[in-house]
């Protein structure tokens, strides 16, 4: 039954761009051919419907890689069963041109320990790019692959959604968490807090992936489109692509920084856009170790805050300049985040690897600023 | 060298009209900053208005000081540029000038710090800035902190200078600044706190090439560079600072306390600022105002100076010409 991860993973495609098609007429086998095309068809209805995918991604799952929601969202008891299967269909997906979509499978995925508490940020970022190096032939901006551990792994992480009380082990890829996961609904990190409607606005993805092949900066400054290339003043092409808005960075090792997406999912995008345009010149470029490296949000708490009180009681975490910088500098702890607090209300909150923690960094400061709310 | 009372420096000639208006403007605002904002007094009338006239005065006064302060400190940094042999005024060469006071010493590094920490995360939240950081090299964070850090470490013998950097303690001038900002803003309006945080965030750094035309740097042979400039930028905003916490002080003192067992003892000089004809003036009449009145700034300079008192002959070598530095 070779088949059945696909149906699932085509719905999980285009559910990226567009809202969630009813599941495929036929349930049956896709050819190689078909998923290619499933894959330009993404790629470019990705283009062509970005303006709605910003707006929805919030709504949709805040915290949890987008993926993960969808496969909860979709049949789980089919994703569960395709288990077993994607081993056997790894293989036979070795002629279709792998080398710019999926990431390296590896056996150490199985033994990759992996966090369900939000509050581990680190090890999520961990978590995702093992997870991410899975043989998944289609295109999927899904940070996890279908392979037995890690599937269970990614139903543990599905549980970061959930309330507090549900901490479910993170190493043991059992039934009990799936069937938890399946029986559960899906609650997305509450963005909306307790005491107010506001919602940090993603403004920028810092994201670093591999390509792991050594590069002609030369070549691909000449070759590609909007590519500058200054050698004397910095060692790498600096490329721009219009859908997803964004810049990179490529160096001739092989790595490459991609910035000033607004969500992770255009970070990943843009990132393995780029990725195949460097394949197109002719590098055998891989998509290896993508990770979120920074994100930074605003948001507005429609009210002037008096800085001068917060500087005075929060002392150890907070430095106000006005002569230097007219924001307060606001350095939290946990989650380590780093807040701009301006006097008009508007928040700035950086230093973020996962939109959990933006969210709850707001929280936490919210009711501190009510507090020195200027009447 | 200051004068005290006489005709106030004339920089209409010396720089444009409205360079110098503006100055003023900055000190009046930092003036106000630090306090003079006139608060609603007992019948509840907002004076602004009344004490416009002693403010300019006062403003004018500061900015007086505040440039001969920076033209002397600027010169001594000069020669020991020139001991050194270097073609440019570094930030060691100001840091070097500092290393007698250790607290203020301590303010400025922790000031070098938060700028470079505030260029880290701002060129994080910026693409553009992101880039240009990589594009000029990557060794530009914590620029100023490795400059401070090599060069402390050169000139420590005893290990002091060094024991600043991990020395966590509170800094009371900037907690005594702090306190006060946090009582003048809690009992304002926001229109009023609008106005005081605009008047907050100017500084001297904002308009560098007018600071550097003010302090004359292009008559200069040796310069000072970018980052002594930042330096020079923060040493002004201090010298005003202090300015303004010790005319506090002694505005404080002039006012006599019930019970104070000291208040026969006020020294003789101050009575005679105080009576002067120069200042009666500005003090007779704006009395009722809580503006900080010129005379109270003089004073404030001189007992800084500690030219009077027992020990006046043995203080500190690096005042020879009798500028006592307030920044520094």
């Amino acid at each position: 039954m070779a088949s059945a991860p696909r149906p699932e993973r085509v719905p999980r495609l285009l559910a990226g761009c567009l809202p969630p098609p009813p599941p495929p007429p036929t349930v049956g086998l896709l050819s190689m051919e078909q998923e290619e095309t499933y894959l330009e068809l993404y790629l470019d209805q990705c283009a062509a419907q970005d303006d709605l995918a910003p707006p929805r991604s919030p709504l949709f799952n805040p915290v949890v890689p987008y993926g993960m929601y969808i496969l909860n969202a979709s049949n789980p008891d089919t994703a569960f069963n395709s288990n077993p299967e994607v081993k056997e269909t790894s293989g036979d997906f070795s002629s279709v041109d792998l080398s710019f979509l999926p990431d390296e499978v590896t056996q150490e995925n199985k033994d990759q320990p992996v966090i369900s508490s939000r509050h581990e940020t680190e090890e999520n970022s961990e978590s995702q790019s093992p997870q991410s190096r899975l043989p998944l032939p289609s295109e999927q901006d899904i940070g996890l692959g279908l392979n037995s551990s890690s599937l269970s792994n990614s139903h543990s992480q599905l549980h970061p959604g959930d309330t507090d009380s549900v901490q479910p082990s993170p190493e043991k890829p059992n039934s009990d968490s799936l069937s938890l996961a399946s029986i559960t609904p899906m609650t997305p990190m509450t963005p909306v807090s307790e005491c107010c409607g506001i919602v940090p606005q993603l403004q920028n993805i810092v994201s670093t992936v591999n390509l792991a092949c050594k590069l002609d900066l030369k070549k691909i400054a000449l070759h590609a489109k909007n590519a500058e290339y200054n050698p004397k003043r910095f060692a790498a092409v600096i490329m721009r692509i219009r859908e997803p808005r964004t810049t990179a960075l490529i160096f001739s090792s092989g790595k490459m920084v991609c910035t000033g997406a607004k969500s992770e999912e255009q970070s990943r995008l843009a990132a393995r856009k780029y990725a195949r345009v460097v394949q197109k010149l002719g590098f055998p470029a891989r998509f290896l170790d993508f990770k979120i490296q920074n994100m930074v949000g605003s948001c507005d708490v429609r009210f002037p805050i008096r800085l001068e009180g917060l500087v005075l009681t929060h002392q150890q975490f907070s430095s106000y300049e006005p002569e230097l910088f007219p924001g307060l500098i606001y350095r939290m702890v946990k989650p380590r985040i780093v807040l701009l607090i301006f006097v008009s209300g508007k928040v700035v909150l950086t230093g973020a690897k996962e939109r959990s923690e933006i969210y709850e960094a707001f929280e936490n400061i919210y009711p501190i600023l009510k507090g020195f709310k200027k009447a | 060298m200051v004068v005290f009372g006489t005709t106030f420096f004339n920089f209409d000639s010396f720089i444009g009209k409205t360079d110098s208006i503006e100055i003023i403007g900055k000190s009046v605002f930092l003036c106000r900053y630090h306090n003079i904002l006139p608060l609603l007094n007992d019948s509840g009338r907002y004076s602004l208005g009344d004490a416009r006239r002693p403010l300019h005065e006062t403003a004018v006064l500061v900015e007086d000081v505040v440039h001969t302060q920076l033209i002397n400190l600027l010169q001594q940094a000069a020669e020991v540029s020139q001991l050194r042999g270097a073609r440019v005024i570094t930030p060691e060469d100001l840091l070097f000038l500092m290393r007698k006071d250790k607290k203020k010493l301590r303010r400025l590094l922790k000031y070098m710090f938060i700028r470079d920490y505030k260029s880290k995360i701002v060129k994080g939240i910026d693409e553009d800035d992101l880039l240009e950081d990589k594009l000029s090299g990557s060794n530009n964070t914590n620029k100023r902190q490795k400059i401070a850090q090599d060069f402390l470490n050169s000139i420590d013998q005893t290990g002091e200078l060094l024991a600043m950097f991990e020395d966590d303690e509170v800094d009371e001038v900037k907690q005594e600044r702090m306190e006060r900002a946090e009582r003048q803003t809690r009992i304002m309006d926001s229109a009023q706190y609008a106005e005081f945080c605009e008047s907050r965030q100017l500084s001297f750094s904002k308009k560098a090439s007018k600071f550097r035309d003010w302090l004359d740097c292009s008559s200069m042979e040796i310069k000072p560079n970018v980052v002594a400039m930042e330096i020079l930028a923060y040493l002004a905003y201090e010298t005003v600072a202090q300015l303004v916490d010790l005319a506090l002080l002694v505005r404080q003192d002039m006012v006599t306390k019930a019970g104070d067992p000291f208040s026969h003892a006020i020294s003789a000089t101050f009575i005679q600022y105080h009576n002067s004809a120069e200042s009666t003036a500005a003090c007779g009449v704006e009395a009722h105002s809580d503006a900080i009145q010129p005379c109270h700034i003089r004073e404030a300079i001189r007992r800084y100076s500690h030219k009077i008192g027992p020990l006046s002959p043995f203080t500190n070598a690096y005042r020879r010409n009798g500028m006592a530095f307030l920044a520094c």
